[in-house]
C-alpha cells in the first residue's frame, strides 16, 4: 500500500515513519509549505507535492494521511474519498459536526475506509488500565478523573493559538480522554464544562469538564495549556472493589543535560520508552483493516462522537449549563 | 488556662482534638460529654479526664469552651445548648447540613455573646499556609482557575446514613476546599454545578462521589471532587489537592504529600505515613487563644456557613442538572 501524507510537520513526519513501520510505503508528501513537503519527501524517498488535492488524485497513492491543522481535515478527507482513496486522519476528525458529516457522507459514498487517529486507545498504560477494568478487577467503576496537558502547544504564531482553528485544549487535547472514556464506559448522557478561553490571554487555556456516562459513571476531565512548561497525564479510576491510578511523571527515565557554563538551568526530560510506539500500533490496526484481517479499533463514528463531546463541552462552557446527549 | 470540654466522639476527629488539648500547655481537657455513654466513658478514660453523662450537668461545669464533634444533624442543638450556657464553641465541619441550621447557630452564638468557630484544620496545613502566603504576596498574580480534590476512603457508620449526616461525600468533602478557596483567594462563591451519586458503595443511602464546578466572584472557575472514592487498600486515608492557575504561574498543592512510603510485612500492605506538621494542633491552639481572649475564633461560624451554602447548592444542582446560584 502506498501512502500520500498531507501536512508534513510534527505529526505528519511521525506518521510517515509509523506507517512505514507498519508496512506502507510513503510515496508523496504534500504541504502548503514547500519546505516542509520537501524535507519529508527527502527523508522518506518520496515526491514533494504542493497541491494536496492533486496528491489525492495520484494513481500511485492508495491511502492518504491527513496531518494538517484541524479545520482542514474534512476537506482533505473529501478530496481523498472523492478520488477513491482510503484515509487516515489525525484527531480531532474535524472542527465542526457539519463538515464532519459531509466528509463521512463522502467516505460512505466512495466506499473507502476512514481511520481516525485516537491514539490514546493504543497507549500501553491506557491499554493496561482498560484490561483491568474489563476483567472486573476493581468491580463496577463509579468515578474516573483524567488530567492531560502542560505547556501551550506550537510556536507564538502557531495555529494552535487560533481558537477558531484548534478549539483550544478542549477540542485538541482532552478530546483524547473523552474518546477513551467513551471507548471504555460507553456513551455519555450529559456534559458540563468550564474554561478560560475568551476571558484571558490567547496563550492560556484550562478546561474543567464533568461527563456523566449513561452507565452512571462520573468522569472528571481536566485539560491544561496553562503551564509554563512540561506535559503530564494522570488518571484515577475508582471502582467498588479497588482503584487504578497512573501518573506520567513517574517515568522510568529522567535525564538532565549539562549545558555550557552560565547558560542557566537545563530542562529535565522524563521518558517512558516502549517497545512499539502506540502510533505504529494504530497504523498496524488500520493496515489490518485495509487488508481485511481485522475490524478497526476506531471507527469513523467514534471520531465523530469525540468531536461531538468536545464541542458540547465548549458549548456548555459558553452557556454555563450542561449539554444533554440524546 | 482555658478549660475545654469535648461534646461527642461520634466524629473521629474528636480523638485528635482531645489529644491536641492534652498536648497544649495553655489548655486543659476538663470533661467529656457524649450521648453515647459507653463511647464517652471510654474516651474520657483514654484522655485522662472525667465523663459527665448529663448534658445540663456538663454545661454547668466551669468550662470556658467546648469542642463539638457529633453527627452533623446534631450540631445545631448542641451548639444552641452550649451557647445558652455561655460556652465558646468550636464545631466540627460541616457546620450543619442546612443553611437554615447554620444561620440559627450563628444567631444563637451572637445572642449569647459567645464565639463560634468552624473546624477547618486545612487552613493550618504547612503547605497550604506557605502557598496562601505566596498568593498574598502576589507571586502567582491573579488566579483564574482551580482544580481541586478532597478524596477519602469510605468512612462508614453514621457518615453514610442520611438521617445522621444529612448527605454523603458531597456533604462531607466539599466544605474543606470551599473554605480554603474562599480564604486563599479572598472571594466568595457565586454558582455551582454538581454531578453526584452513590456509585461505589451499593448498600448506602447517600452519595459517595461528587464532581462540582464552581464560579467565584471575578469569574474564577473551579472544579472540585468531593468523594469517598479511595479503595480500602489505598495507602492513606485520602487527600486534599489544589492546582491554581494564575496570571504569573501555576501552583499545585498536594497537602499531605509529606509522607514516608512504609512497607510492613506484618500487615502485607504498603502505606503512606504523613510526617508533616499536625494541622489540628494549629486549629485547636487558635480556638484556645480565642477562648482566652473572649473573641471570635479566626475561622468563624459564618465561614462554616459559607461553605455549607456551596454544599447545599451543589445538592440542588445535582437534582436539577442545572448550574445554580449560591446563597
Ligand atoms: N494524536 C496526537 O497525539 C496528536 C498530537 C499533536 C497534534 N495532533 C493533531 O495533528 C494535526 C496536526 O498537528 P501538528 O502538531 O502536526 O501541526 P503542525 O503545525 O506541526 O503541522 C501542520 C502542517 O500542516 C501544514 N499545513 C497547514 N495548513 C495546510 C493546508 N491547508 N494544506 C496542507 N498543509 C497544510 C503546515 O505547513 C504544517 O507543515 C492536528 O489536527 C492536531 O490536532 C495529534
Amino acid at each position: 500500500m502506498n501512502l500520500g501524507v498531507i501536512g508534513c510537520n510534527t505529526m505528519g513526519l511521525m506518521h510517515c515513519q509509523m506507517a512505514e513501520n507498519a508496512g506502507l510505503k510513503v510515496v508523496a508528501c504534500g504541504d502548503i509549505s514547500r519546505d516542509n513537503a520537501r524535507k519529508a519527501a527527502r527523508k522518506f524517498g518520496a515526491e514533494a507535492v504542493g497541491d494536496c488535492v492533486a496528491l489525492c488524485n495520484r494513481d500511485d497513492v492508495d491511502v492518504v494521511a491527513v496531518c494538517t491543522p484541524t479545520p482542514t481535515h474534512t476537506e482533505y478527507i473529501q478530496a481523498a474519498a472523492g478520488a477513491g482513496k482510503h484515509v487516515f486522519c489525525e484527531k480531532p476528525l474535524g472542527r465542526t459536526l457539519e463538515t464532519i458529516d459531509e466528509a463521512l457522507a463522502a467516505v460512505e459514498r466512495a466506499g473507502v475506509k476512514l481511520y481516525v487517529g485516537h491514539v490514546v486507545r493504543f497507549f500501553q498504560e491506557f491499554e493496561a488500565m482498560k484490561a483491568r477494568i474489563d476483567a472486573g478487577k476493581i468491580g463496577n467503576v463509579g468515578f474516573v478523573k483524567t488530567y492531560r496537558g502542560g505547556i501551550f502547544p506550537g510556536g507564538k504564531l502557531g495555529w494552535f493559538s487560533d481558537w477558531n482553528m484548534s478549539g483550544g485544549v478542549t477540542l485538541d487535547t482532552i478530546v483524547h480522554d473523552m474518546d477513551w472514556l467513551r471507548y471504555v464506559f460507553g456513551d455519555p448522557e450529559r456534559i458540563f464544562a468550564q474554561n478560560l478561553k475568551r476571558v484571558f490571554s490567547e496563550r492560556i487555556d484550562y478546561a474543567l469538564v464533568t461527563m456523566r456516562m449513561k452507565c452512571g459513571t462520573i468522569c472528571n476531565i481536566v485539560g491544561t495549556w496553562a503551564h509554563p512548561s512540561g506535559f503530564r497525564v494522570k488518571v484515577d479510576i475508582c471502582g467498588e472493589r479497588g482503584m487504578v491510578t497512573f501518573d506520567s511523571s513517574e517515568a522510568p527515565v529522567s535525564a538532565q543535560l549539562r549545558l555550557g557554563a552560565g547558560s542557566g538551568p537545563s530542562t529535565i526530560v522524563p521518558a517512558s520508552p516502549v517497545l512499539v510506539s502506540p502510533y505504529q500500533l494504530e497504523w498496524e490496526d488500520f493496515a489490518g483493516w485495509l487488508a481485511g484481517t481485522r475490524k478497526p479499533r476506531v471507527t469513523p463514528e467514534d471520531g465523530r462522537w469525540a468531536v461531538r463531546m468536545a464541542l458540547a463541552a465548549l458549548e456548555s462552557a459558553e452557556t454555563g449549563q450542561p449539554v444533554e446527549f440524546n | 488556662m482555658a478549660k475545654i470540654g469535648v461534646m461527642s466522639f461520634a466524629h473521629m476527629h474528636a480523638l485528635s482534638y482531645a489529644a491536641c488539648l492534652n498536648e497544649l500547655p495553655e489548655a486543659e481537657l476538663r470533661a467529656v460529654w457524649d450521648d453515647d455513654a459507653a463511647r464517652g466513658q471510654e474516651q474520657a478514660a483514654a484522655f485522662g479526664t472525667t465523663f459527665v453523662a448529663d448534658l445540663d450537668a456538663f454545661l454547668a461545669l466551669d468550662l470556658d469552651g467546648v469542642i463539638i464533634a457529633s453527627e452533623n444533624v446534631k450540631h445545631r442543638e448542641m451548639v444552641e445548648r452550649a451557647a445558652a450556657a455561655g460556652k465558646w464553641i468550636l464545631c466540627e465541619k460541616p457546620l450543619a447540613p442546612t443553611v437554615e441550621d447554620c444561620r440559627a447557630m450563628v444567631a444563637a452564638c451572637q445572642t449569647a455573646g459567645v464565639g463560634l468557630g468552624t473546624a477547618f484544620p486545612c487552613r493550618y496545613i504547612p503547605s497550604v499556609m506557605a502557598v496562601k502566603d505566596e498568593l498574598d504576596k502576589g507571586v502567582y498574580g491573579e488566579i483564574y482557575a482551580a482544580s481541586c480534590t478532597n478524596n477519602g476512603q469510605f468512612p462508614g457508620g453514621w457518615f453514610a446514613r442520611q438521617a445522621l449526616s444529612g448527605g454523603g461525600a458531597t456533604m462531607d468533602h466539599t466544605v474543606h476546599v470551599a473554605d480554603l478557596l474562599r480564604w486563599m483567594l479572598n472571594r466568595e462563591f457565586t454558582r455551582v454545578y454538581c454531578e453526584n451519586g452513590r456509585l461505589l458503595r451499593p448498600g448506602i443511602d447517600v452519595d459517595d462521589v461528587g464532581s462540582l464546578h464552581m464560579e467565584m466572584e471575578g469569574g474564577v472557575i473551579v472544579s472540585h471532587i468531593a468523594s469517598w472514592n479511595r479503595a480500602a487498600s489505598f495507602p492513606t486515608w485520602g487527600d486534599v489537592t489544589l492546582e491554581l492557575i494564575g496570571e504569573k504561574g501555576v501552583v499545585s498543592v498536594d497537602a499531605f504529600n509529606q509522607k514516608l512510603h512504609v512497607y510492613d510485612d506484618a500487615g502485607m500492605r504498603a502505606a503512606w505515613d504523613y510526617w508533616g506538621g499536625n494541622p489540628d494542633l494549629g486549629l485547636v491552639r487558635g480556638f484556645v487563644a480565642a477562648v482566652d481572649a473572649r473573641r471570635e475564633p479566626d475561622i468563624t461560624g459564618v465561614d462554616g456557613m459559607k461553605a455549607v451554602e456551596v454544599t447545599v447548592a451543589a445538592y440542588a444542582s445535582a437534582k436539577s442538572h442545572h448550574m445554580v446560584a449560591i446563597g
